[in-house]
């Protein structure tokens, strides 16, 4: 099995040509995974080596677009982790929706839309989808695009299925989408009021007064600088007592920002910012 | 000399792991990175399991923990587990690899990166061919290739698949293993 594999001074190369170029700045995304995704991306196209990239990357307008998309990992399945999903559906979403008018949430990084769907789907059975607003962010307008057609590769449709009968007793999976060849389409009417954002690494532009943030298994892919600036950001964003969940393998303690939340629970890593 | 051990296996590993983790001291002078295969639906069990004979603590590594002598890291379910060149676990929910989540072969290769020469990689019974390519890296860059026996082994592809890849430089049973790791500096 031959893999071409980009040493260090390429990977340099191509962070300094996508910042200069497309000021698009991976320099604190997480090295190994950088890497490898770009030697992916580089077998995946057909592009040979560091040279056969870049030349892509500036002869076609388009590949960039497809340089972020093949870069911001799929989500792996619907309802990842049931356990977590089941505390949204029993406990912590019935609490928080019960008695108010605006609920803000936020996917920082909404990937190929499983975590939107999975929460859709469970505020549509809980009659609370009239009652959020839900802003959903990427950095690839490839992706967004797919979102909104509800597109969704049909090789996941097992697991996504054995993941909704961990939670829901009744209904199916299946009732939500379609299989066309290899693709599923999500019925859209899912994520028609959800408002996207395209955005750029910099995270200068985000939303305020949010009370619900789902950012799970992605700052696992920055270097830690850029986690600490990721956190801040999250943080300006929500309001205090907004809740914050990550991925059941990642802490915020690295960065001390977690002297500003309560781990409210450690199995799900649901966090809730302090009040003052 | 050396600086890290990493294990890959899968079905019929689970005692091997057991026994190798139970013999080893408990001041063991480097760390231990497991990938092992496992149901990536069960989330917790497994490294309770391992703990309950093995006189090292073992954890499921959180992303971005640095790697200490003398703990076992045990890849999470439904992650992959990458070793960084600054030593730190990174974790990664990237498509699986030989079906695999985690897959062995990301553990070594990545691991390969980091130790080079100073690794010792170890793959053990399994049912797939996921791990072959990683000890293959694992040799590649200098580090000591080891397989279980596959006389020994409950399930033989994974040793079979290994040795048909790598020149390894050992193939040892469980016993054999124990007394080469009790004997690294």
């Amino acid at each position: 099995m031959y893999r071409y594999e980009l040493g260090i001074v390429d990977t340099r190369n191509i962070i300094k040509t996508l910042k200069e170029d497309f000021n698009y700045d991976f320099k604190n995304y997480a090295l190994t995974f950088f890497k490898r995704r770009v030697e992916n991306i580089i077998r995946l196209y057909n592009l040979k080596d560091t040279e056969g990239f870049l030349r892509k990357l500036k002869s076609d307008r388009e590949f960039i677009e497809i340089f972020l998309k093949e870069i911001c990992i799929e989500s792996t399945e619907m309802f990842r982790d049931p356990s977590m999903w089941r505390v949204l559906r029993e406990e912590l979403l019935p609490k928080l929706l019960a008695n108010t008018s605006s609920f803000k949430i936020w996917f920082p990084e909404v990937s190929s839309g499983e975590e939107l769907f999975s929460l859709n789907i469970l505020l549509k059975q809980l009659h609370f989808l009239d009652k959020v607003r839900i802003i959903a962010s990427s950095i690839s307008t490839k992706k967004i695009a797919d979102i909104k057609k509800g597109k969704f590769l049909a090789r996941k449709v097992e697991v996504n299925d054995a993941n909704y009968k961990r939670i829901f007793s009744q209904g199916e999976l299946s009732d939500y989408y379609k299989v066309d060849g290899d693709f599923g389409y999500w019925d859209a009417d899912l994520v028609k009021d959800v408002e996207f954002k395209v955005d750029k690494i910099s995270f200068d532009d985000y939303p305020k007064g949010v009370k619900f943030i789902i950012f799970r298994n992605h700052m696992i892919y920055f270097n830690q600088i850029l986690q600490e600036r990721c956190m801040k950001m999250l943080n300006n964003s929500m309001v205090p007592g907004g809740h914050l969940i990550i991925g059941n393998n990642e802490k915020i303690d690295y960065w001390n920002s977690d002297k500003d939340y309560v781990l409210v629970n450690a199995g799900e890593s649901i966090y809730k910012k302090k009040l003052t | 000399m050396y600086k890290a051990v990493v294990i890959g296996g899968s079905a019929g590993s689970f005692q091997v792991i057991t026994k190798i983790l139970h013999s080893l001291p408990k001041n063991f002078p480097v760390p231990v990175l497991l990938s092992l295969h496992r149901l990536k639906h069960v989330r917790s069990g497994f490294v309770e399991a391992l703990s309950i004979k093995s006189s090292i603590p073992i954890i499921e590594p959180f992303d971005k923990d640095t790697v200490k002598a003398g703990i076992g890291y045990l890849a999470p379910s439904n992650y992959h587990m990458y070793i960084e060149l600054n030593k730190k676990i990174a974790l990664s929910t990237e498509e699986p690899v030989n079906h695999s989540r985690p897959s062995i072969d990301l553990t070594f290769e990545t691991a390969a990166q980091a130790y080079r020469d100073k690794l010792i990689g170890i793959i053990l019974s399994g049912a797939n061919r996921d791990g072959a390519y990683g000890l293959k890296k694992v040799k590649q860059l200098g580090g000591t290739a080891i397989v279980q026996d596959p006389n020994e082994c409950q399930v033989k592809t994974m040793t079979e698949a290994s040795l048909k890849m790598t020149q390894v430089d050992h193939i040892f049973t469980t016993q054999q293993i124990i007394r080469f790791l009790l004997n690294i500096k």
